[in-house]
């Protein structure tokens, strides 16, 4: 029955073969920029530390760090409270297809013009370039994304627990401070490492409203079109590559302990 | 509790839900709408000057800039395209066939790279494609080809290598989505019908996934439109998309000429939108997530 459904004839294995060989497309470009930053020159041939410990010779990158880090906390602290705000509007107020697609809309917008437009908008109002506007720039980046993981974490529980509280006799504050936060706690800090991997790895949108500041991501791009890429360059994508496969490692782990827990 | 109390918790209440709505009007919807108004502005010394001229958008549309427009259009389709027909059977595979816990490490595989900043992976790729690049040392060392193939770099070869690696996820996972979410009896009546396999995925699979397929196709498509760090970095010198030409107008701070490219392309981006809002319901893409709300 159910081998009478699947399409064609084409085994497994040639699907997976397929499949592997995309990921590997995927994945190899993660591989030169490791190589090269452990280089002793551009050529590949034994290895060396060197360009690590240069690397905080600099001052400008050094700030660029700070910026980087101060930037992606306050992604990671504001964008699950946005994005929780957002999903209960999804679930409670009228027009919630259109919350959702006002919610979802910088994914569909050109980075090149969400910067311009945030860059002429902080202009016009008087907001000089800073932490502040780069937070909002990035924060705007990662809401949908958190939007999506707190919506998803919000359907997996059944609303009748929240019934229930109110049936008990609890105001609606208690049934969502009691009931429904400790259920979609995983969704929130989930949003949380998201919001803080995007806002790390986040270049064109932050650039055009930096102003005097950097981030790392916007110091190796700015680096880039001036004088060409440099093994102190790629020291530092190695570092933010690691960076966010530890990250990513937290959350499947994090998500593995909670499924076995279940 | 005091009714004033209530009152007040209600109106917190309120404005946490409504503060994300309002941030997104504030910081997105204005400050496009405000890019619409600057692109009719006057340019005068290096400074915009409040007008209502339409110089910006006739020096767009005329000249050189035009050839930039087609180009990159081209190349989105292209992407587009290509990226379907990698995307698309894979999702099917992961949706139908697959062991959904194999699925689910799959697609975060497919995820991972994607959160690693797409620049990095058009640096490697000017490696990986350039002349002394790996894939060049092994053509060469088969003997397929005697000296370096050169269009492999520096080339929409490149750009289109940049883009459909850098969108994979975001038409796989929409596709996934909507092909999962396909009710399997419809498949099996199809079957029981007696339809053969193609049959059923032509005139079942296919338009059921339709939501998820437009959905991809918006997210590629835009996003190579508008993409400006993938052409500057795979195109090679003087290789312009309306991505890197909206850069190089504000290189030369001419901000009136950029906020009306740029006007144009989100405006092609909203027209598409609403397609997608109008013809497709949000139900069908997101599924279950939304199935409890809306129901």
């Amino acid at each position: 029955m159910k081998a009478g459904l699947r399409i064609g004839c084409n085994p497994g294995w040639l699907a997976w073969c397929g499949i592997g060989l995309v990921l590997a497309l995927l994945y190899v470009p993660l591989l030169p920029p490791m190589l090269f930053s452990v280089s002793p020159d551009t050529a590949v041939g034994g290895w060396t530390l060197r360009w690590y410990s240069e690397m905080w010779k600099n001052p400008l990158l050094a700030g660029s760090v700070i910026t980087s880090i101060e930037a992606a906390l306050i992604v990671a602290v504001v964008t699950p409270v946005l994005a929780l705000g957002a999903a209960m509007a999804i679930r409670e107020l009228k027009a919630p297809r259109l919350i959702l697609l006002l919610m979802l809309l910088p994914l569909f917008v050109p980075g090149v013009s969400m910067g311009l437009a945030n860059a002429f908008f902080f202009r016009i109002i008087g907001v000089s370039p800073s932490l502040l506007t780069i937070a909002i720039v990035q924060i705007m980046w990662a809401l949908p994304f958190a939007v999506l993981v707190v919506l998803t974490a919000m359907s997996t529980f059944d609303p009748i627990y929240i019934e229930a509280a109110h049936m008990s006799g609890a105001g609606r504050w208690r049934a969502f401070r009691d009931i429904e936060l400790p259920l979609i706690r995983p969704g929130l800090s989930g949003a949380a490492t998201f919001s803080l991997i995007l806002s790390f790895n986040e270049t064109i949108r932050t650039a055009l409203v930096q102003g005097p500041l950097n981030t790392v991501q916007t110091y190796i791009w700015s680096t880039y079109k001036q004088i060409g890429l440099s093994p102190t360059l790629y020291a530092l994508m190695t570092l933010l590559i690691l960076l966010t496969l530890l990250l990513v490692g937290m959350i499947v782990v994090r998500g593995h302990i909670l499924d076995r827990r279940r | 509790m005091g009714g004033s109390s209530r009152r007040l918790q209600k109106w917190a209440r309120q404005s946490f839900l409504l503060l994300p709505v309002v941030f997104m009007t504030v910081f997105l919807l204005l400050p496009l709408g405000f890019m619409v108004v600057v692109s009719f502005w006057k340019r005068a010394m290096l400074r915009m000057v409040p007008d209502f001229v339409l110089t910006n958008y006739a020096d767009f549309l005329s000249g050189p800039r035009m050839a930039v427009l087609g180009r990159s259009f081209a190349v989105a389709i292209e992407a587009t395209a290509i990226g379907l027909l990698i995307a698309y059977p894979i999702a099917y595979y992961l949706a139908r066939t697959a062991k959904p816990s194999r699925t689910r490490i799959v697609l975060l595989l497919f995820t991972v790279p994607f959160l690693i900043n797409y620049i990095i992976r058009a640096f490697a790729w000017t490696f990986l494609l350039g002349r002394t690049g790996p894939i060049n040392t092994a053509l060469m060392n088969l003997g397929l080809t005697d000296g370096p193939v050169d269009w492999l770099l520096y080339s929409d070869f490149a750009v289109l290598v940049g883009m459909i690696s850098s969108y994979m996820p975001f038409m796989i996972f929409p596709l996934w989505i909507s092909i999962a979410g396909i009710d399997r009896r419809l498949a099996e009546a199809s079957w029981m019908l007696g339809a053969a396999p193609w049959t059923t995925f032509w005139r079942v699979i296919l338009p059921l996934s339709m939501p998820g397929v437009f959905a991809a196709i918006i997210f590629s498509f835009v996003g190579c439109f508008g993409e400006s760090a993938v052409p500057t970095i795979l195109g090679g010198v003087g290789y312009q998309l309306i991505g890197n030409e909206i850069t190089s107008t504000m290189d030369v701070l001419n901000y009136p000429l950029a906020a009306a490219i740029s006007s144009v392309v989100t405006a092609a981006m909203l027209v598409l939108l609403a397609i997608w809002y109008v013809a497709f319901d949000l139900r069908a893409f997101l599924g279950k997530i939304l199935a409890w709300r809306m129901a």
